[in-house]
């Protein structure tokens, strides 16, 4: 008959168990331990033999690859934006002028960030005199090029170990994310603008937001060693009277034909934009 | 309905006194009643019919009935009765609503699967959005999608269904029938559905009886009852009242049967559902029917998969707890690995593989009324076959000829080319003479186009067979009858067993012939001379034993003999003679006997080579007929169903002079069983008959017999199907796994009860039906096979972005792109396999060991195949991210980083700076190589696919669809990544060539692996790698 008996729970629970043991057969799991012992052996000596044959393919693969560049560039053809210190979530910085604690991690943040700006730090690097060229060398040692923190000036966190925070007036460090072999054409700069009007103003640093072309191409972590790319401070000046003390600021490379500051997916290709609210 | 009178079945008190049904309960009773009274109504169905009317005097029934039998009811009594009884129609079987069929379409057997996961998604969803703002909405949309897939296969099969049973309409009589009924003493006409209980009807030759009768007056009636009983001559009728049993009695129509000829007057007994007919349609629609075979292996095979897709939920549940994971990212993981185990496409492609196999079958004359049924004919291990109609053209036709002392075969096919016998002979010009004048059979007008064998004709069965066969090997009756005429004829009837007709001479003698044909014996009694070679010479004892040894011989073919004879009239009876046939005036003794012709309603010329091709394919053809013992074991032995040597224990018995009792039941291999021993059997006894023996014939069955039998076979655990045409098949054809119904000669009862169709009631169709299901159900573990290895190629992604902490693999919306993309076309193409070896050689499958899918199916695809696949994918997907600067052991426990939308310059092993959506980019041109590279190994896939023991080299590439499929899944993949817009619309980006190249070494690995497989197991055959991976 195809019609289905109905089975009693008791009679299902003793099938179960013989299922999982059944002491006539010496069947434990539908398998005597010798069926049990060929199968898994066939499977170890499969796996094995595969494990073996993918190390093997890899292995090949990484023989391809060239230690100090990436096979491929095409997928990073233009570098982001990113800020320091990080926000927490989104892209946001909230403090209160007056009380230290809430900007303390954010001044942190920038301490770390900057540490290997610090002269003592820079010490070996070179100290590339000629500005607004491209830096290109042929190996086998690069040098990497001296960024003085002082010309973040106000933002350099020399003179004002608060960043500004303590006034007010907080500091962002934009960095360009590192490409290897990239080369800005013209010259770039990093422009940033409050979105709101009348609200806020904001300086950059070094002058203008000028990123110096002297800096580039990068050559890679491996060949490049030292390697510091150039930043740009953008500090928020919120006016003394001003009873919004909230401003959205967008920054984004300009004068460099190369470089790509607008993609409708990606917020960060070129450009960035972050929230700035202070309290009293 | 045996031929005992006695019917132990049914206690005389439960005898209802009038057939009014007993089904029908008074409204007030409780529902629960009712279906109590249902079950045991279905049971009492399956018993035997029980009728007195027919052992009532006249009186007796005028009084019961209260009608008067000369004027029948008055028109106002028999509108009171049909208000009181309803119309007397068969109560169609509960047809199920068009939405409740389109709902089992859409929530049946694997459906249910794929509706969990859309609700799991959906689930999963919910949860993600309750509990985080912003979510990925993957699976919502992976929900709305697997809903999406569901929804239109379901659509697509209820529309496939809906079609076949269009078609199924179409066979419908819609003609009104109507009846002649007498009322207030006035003959009319009404419809069929008006005649009540009590009336008048009055039937003639060539009406379908109106109801249940009990005649009081006949003139030369006979009916056809075969759609009821299965016997294929007609039957005559009498008001006499001839045998206990209500089936066997002459003085009783049945409704739904045909008058053939004659008239007759009786009195409606029983109308609509309480006709014996009716109760057989009732007893079929209260069938149950049980699942079919490939519901119960797409059962098993979801609760394979369910257990594989829960012990992987849930390892991986336990695991990613372990590695620090939240309970809710568990539980979301636990749902995705659920989910990621259902195959989407697989659905689908069940569907148009079972679509196209039903398509090719129609093509081939075999119409499935639903899907599900075309694989059961495959797994079919037993048929029943019903005789008439089904093996037997259903027509008499002249198999046999005796004279001048020899008997000659005649040619039974249907389409007359084959033997022929001795033409030449003077007697044989006698003989067909006599055949065709001694007749009362004629051809209807307008069928000069018709073959003779096929064209109609009015007159009785054995009358019209020699009509046809005279026209088809003698010459022209109707020319014969011109230049002969009939001058005087006595017809046949049942105690003469006779029949003489008086014919002009057709030379200028002027004088008459009087010929006579009838039973043999009262034929032989008439003549004292035969003739031989056309020389008459006087009867003596040599020429009388051999007739008797040719009427036993032929006799005993189960066919039935005509003898035949003549005499010339002395020239005092020339032209003119009034010759009366009531008080005979002329000489009828001392007549020249001619011959003999025998006649049976011949086996259809295919069936023998199909029954011997079902015989070697292990199929067990048992023959159930309502017809008697000797002709049904005589069309047995003809169309192999008892194959040549074989005896029963009877035969035994005879030939070694023994009685039957002491025949060594080893020696027995064919039995015939009698209705009438059945009927006394318990259920052990007939299994032990079903098991025992290798040839059965059960004959003088009665519908609820056949569905003893039926359930007998299944009892034992056969998938049976059953062939008929008959309303008494019907119930037999619903228990049936699967019932088949002849399309031109099936009742409209049978079709409706049946599961599939013969659209030219050919038994060799179901041949080829077999071979079909079969073959599907192996290209079906073929199709199965490449869909499901692709899932751990899908699975394996998500779980190692789990365990690894690795930026994802493989998305969904790449996985639904191979499940419902790339996979589709190629897993349909297997349906158009061609089968490995003589699949009508091996046994039919063992329903309980031979599963659609088993454990080695799910080791070959998920075990070994699938994780060779897996490790392509993961290939592509480690070049890719080393190409582009993420070198493989830097990804480790990248993956909360990764994801991190508000991380803009990640770091890769070179030092270069990843804004998120510039390294989601890479990810997304990750998953489609990995997308790639499954399609790369799932063409080695698909060829080892192909066969299951056999090289590929061995099978050869014929299968176009199947290259087709290759190239499609290729250009399809193609497409995806490459067309302008796919990176917006599906976040497929373009891929370098030498990423397509990444897999090929494991698709090459694929290839050998398993054709160094094959070759194994078809060197050393029942070897352990044949035990653990021959699915």
């Amino acid at each position: 008959m195809t019609k289905k008996e109905k089975k009693s729970f008791n009679q299902s629970l003793a099938e179960w168990k013989r299922f999982i043991y059944n002491p006539t057969s010496g069947e434990f799991l539908g398998r005597t331990a010798k069926s049990w012992g060929l199968i898994l052996l066939f499977y170890l000596v499969f796996y094995v033999f595969l494990a073996a044959l993918f190390t093997f393919t890899m292995w090949v693969m990484l023989q391809t690859l060239n230690d100090e560049v990436p096979k491929y560039r095409d997928q990073i053809p233009s570098p982001g934006l990113t800020v320091y210190p990080k926000p927490l979530s989104a892209l946001e910085y909230t403090f209160s002028a007056s009380d230290p604690e809430s900007y303390r991690e954010y001044v942190e943040d920038l301490k770390s960030f900057l540490k290997p700006y610090t002269l003592e730090e820079q010490k070996n690097l070179t100290d590339c005199h000629v500005g607004g060229v491209l830096f290109e060398q042929n190996g086998p040692t690069y040098t990497a090029c001296q960024f003085p923190v002082s010309l973040l000036e106000a933002c350099s966190g020399l003179n004002d170990p608060s960043f500004g925070y303590a006034q007010g007036n907080p500091c962002i460090l934009v960095k360009m994310n590192r490409i290897i072999g990239l080369k800005p054409q013209g010259t770039p700069r990093i422009e940033c603008i409050p979105k709101e009007e009348n609200v806020a103003a904001i300086s950059t640093y070094p002058n203008n937001g000028t990123i110096d072309l002297k800096y580039f191409p990068y050559y890679g972590k491996k060949l490049h060693v030292g390697y510091l790319q150039p930043l740009v401070a953008a500090q928020v000046i919120f006016p003394a009277n001003s009873t919004k003390q909230e401003v959205t600021v967008e920054c984004k490379i300009d004068g460099s034909p190369n470089l790509k500051s607008q993609d409708d997916r990606d917020k960060f290709l070129g450009r960035v934009a972050f929230k700035v609210t202070a309290h009293a | 309905m045996g031929l005992g009178g006695k019917k132990g079945t049914v206690t005389p008190h439960e005898r209802s006194p009038s057939p009014r049904p007993k089904r029908r309960l008074k409204p007030t009773q409780k529902k629960q009643v009712k279906r109590k009274k249902r079950r045991k109504d279905l049971e009492e169905l399956k018993k035997e019919v029980v009728l007195d009317d027919h052992k009532l005097t006249l009186e007796q029934l005028s009084a019961k009935y209260s009608v008067d039998l000369t004027k029948g009811h008055t028109p106002e009594r028999a509108r009171e009765l049909l208000i009181q009884n309803g119309p007397n129609m068969l109560t169609p079987p509960p047809s199920t609503p068009k939405w409740v069929k389109f709902c089992k379409q859409l929530f049946g057997g694997f459906s249910l699967l794929l509706w969990t996961g859309s609700i799991l998604c959906f689930v999963a969803y919910g949860i993600q959005v309750y509990f985080k703002e912003e979510s990925s909405k993957d699976n919502l949309y992976l929900g709305i999608v697997l809903a999406i897939v569901v929804f239109i296969t379901g659509c697509f099969s209820y529309y496939q269904e809906a079609k076949s049973s269009k078609i199924m309409e179409s066979f419908k009589n819609m003609v009104p029938q109507k009846a002649m009924v007498i009322r207030g003493g006035e003959k009319m006409q009404i419809h069929v559905e008006d005649v009540v209980l009590g009336d008048l009807v009055e039937v003639k030759g060539g009406d379908r009886i109106p109801a249940d009768l009990r005649l009081i007056s006949a003139q030369g009636c006979k009916v056809d009852n075969s759609s009821l009983t299965g016997e294929s001559e007609p039957q005559s009728r009498s008001p006499d009242f001839t045998h206990e049993n209500p089936l066997e009695t002459r003085n009783i129509c049945f409704f739904s049967t045909n008058c053939v000829e004659g008239t007759a007057r009786g009195i409606v007994i029983a109308t609509g559902d309480s006709t014996v007919m009716g109760r057989i349609a009732s007893l079929t629609s209260g069938l149950a029917v049980g699942q079919t075979p490939i519901a119960a292996e797409i059962e098993h095979f979801i609760h394979l998969i369910t257990m594989v897709a829960v012990f992987l939920g849930v390892t991986f549940f336990g695991l990613s707890l372990i590695l620090g994971y939240s309970w809710l990212e568990a539980v979301i993981f636990l749902i995705g690995i659920i989910v990621a185990n259902v195959p989407e496409g697989l659905l689908a492609t069940v569907t148009v593989c079972l679509t196209l196999t039903a398509k090719r079958m129609a093509r081939k004359n075999c119409l499935v009324k639903n899907l599900e049924a075309v694989e059961t004919l495959g797994s079919t291990s037993t048929i029943c076959s019903d005789k008439t109609g089904t093996l037997t053209q259903n027509r008499m036709t002249v198999a046999h000829l005796w004279f001048d002392r020899t008997v000659y075969a005649a040619d039974t096919s249907e389409d007359q080319i084959g033997k022929t016998f001795a033409k030449g002979s003077d007697s044989w010009f006698i003989l067909a003479r006599i055949a065709g004048l001694c007749n009362r059979a004629d051809f209807k007008a307008d069928q000069e186009d018709i073959p003779i064998a096929k064209r109609s004709t009015t007159g009785d069965a054995s009358e019209s067979a020699l009509l046809k066969f005279i026209e088809q090997t003698h010459s022209s009756v109707k020319e014969m009858r011109e230049k002969s005429p009939k001058v005087a004829e006595i017809p046949f009837n049942s105690t003469n067993k006779y029949q003489v007709s008086i014919h002009l001479r057709e030379d200028s003698s002027q004088t008459h012939v009087l010929m006579m044909k009838g039973a043999p014996e009262r034929i032989l009694e008439f003549c004292s001379t035969f003739l031989l070679n056309g020389q008459e010479y006087p009867m003596d004892n040599d020429m009388r034993e051999a007739f008797q040894n040719a009427y036993l011989e032929l006799g005993s073919l189960g066919e039935r003999v005509l003898g035949f004879c003549f005499l010339n009239l002395p020239s005092t009876y020339s032209k003119g003679f009034p010759f009366n046939t009531d008080e005979i005036n002329f000489p009828m003794d001392n007549l020249c006997f001619v011959g003999l012709i025998s006649m049976i309603d011949p086996p259809r010329a295919a069936v023998p080579d199909a029954v011997s091709k079902c015989r070697s394919a292990g199929i067990k053809v048992i023959m159930v007929t309502g017809d008697h013992p000797i002709t049904a074991k005589a069309i047995a032995k003809g169309v192999g169903i008892i194959s040549e040597g074989h005896e029963t224990a009877e035969d035994v018995a005879a030939r070694l002079n023994i009685p039957v009792k002491q025949v060594d039941p080893r020696d027995v291999k064919a039995i015939v069983v009698h209705g009438s021993e059945l009927k006394d059997m318990s259920s052990e006894q007939l299994d032990h008959i079903l098991q025992n023996h290798a040839e059965i014939v059960f004959a003088r069955t009665s519908p609820q017999q056949k569905l003893i039998i039926v359930e007998g076979c299944q009892r034992l655990g056969a998938i049976v199907a059953v062939t008929g045409d008959g309303v008494n098949d019907s119930p037999a054809l619903k228990k049936a796994d699967i019932g088949i119904a002849m399309g031109i000669t099936g009742s409209d009862v049978s079709k409706q009860a049946a599961d599939m169709i013969l659209l030219d009631d050919n038994f060799a169709s179901i041949v080829t039906g077999v071979e079909e299901g079969r073959l599907i159900f192996d290209n079906l573990k073929k199709s199965i096979a490449y869909t499901l290895t692709s899932n751990i190629p899908e699975i394996t992604p998500f779980l190692l972005f789990i365990i690894l902490g690795i930026p994802l693999p493989l998305g969904t919306v790449t996985i639904l792109c191979i499940d419902l993309g790339t996979d589709m076309v190629p897993a349909i193409s297997l349906a158009y396999e061609s089968a490995e070896s003589d699949i009508m050689k091996r046994l039919p499958r063992n329903p309980k060991t031979e599963n659609l899918v088993n454990k080695r199916l799910i080791g070959m695809a998920y075990g070994q195949i699938g994780m060779i696949q897996a490790l392509a994918g993961f290939f592509t997907y480690f070049v890719i991210l080393a190409e582009n600067g993420f070198k493989p052991f830097d990804l480790l426990g990248i993956r909360l980083e990764w994801e991190d939308r508000y991380l803009n310059d990640m770091e890769d092993s070179y030092g270069q700076q990843w804004t998120y959506e510039q390294r989601k980019v890479v990810e997304f041109t990750c998953h489609t190589a990995f997308f790639a590279s499954i399609v790369v190994v799932q063409w080695a896939d698909l060829i080892i696919c192909k066969t299951r023991r056999n090289s590929v080299f061995q099978q050869g590439m014929k299968n176009k669809v199947l290259i087709f499929g290759l190239l499609e899944e290729t250009f399809l993949a193609a497409l995806l990544s490459y067309t302008p817009g796919m990176d917006l619309a599906l976040r497929m980006y373009p891929l370098k060539i030498t990423w397509w190249l990444c897999a090929v070494p494991y698709s090459i690995l694929i290839f050998v692996y398993d054709e160094i497989r094959k070759l194994l197991i078809r060197q050393r055959p029942g070897c352990w790698l044949e035990r653990e991976t021959y699915y």
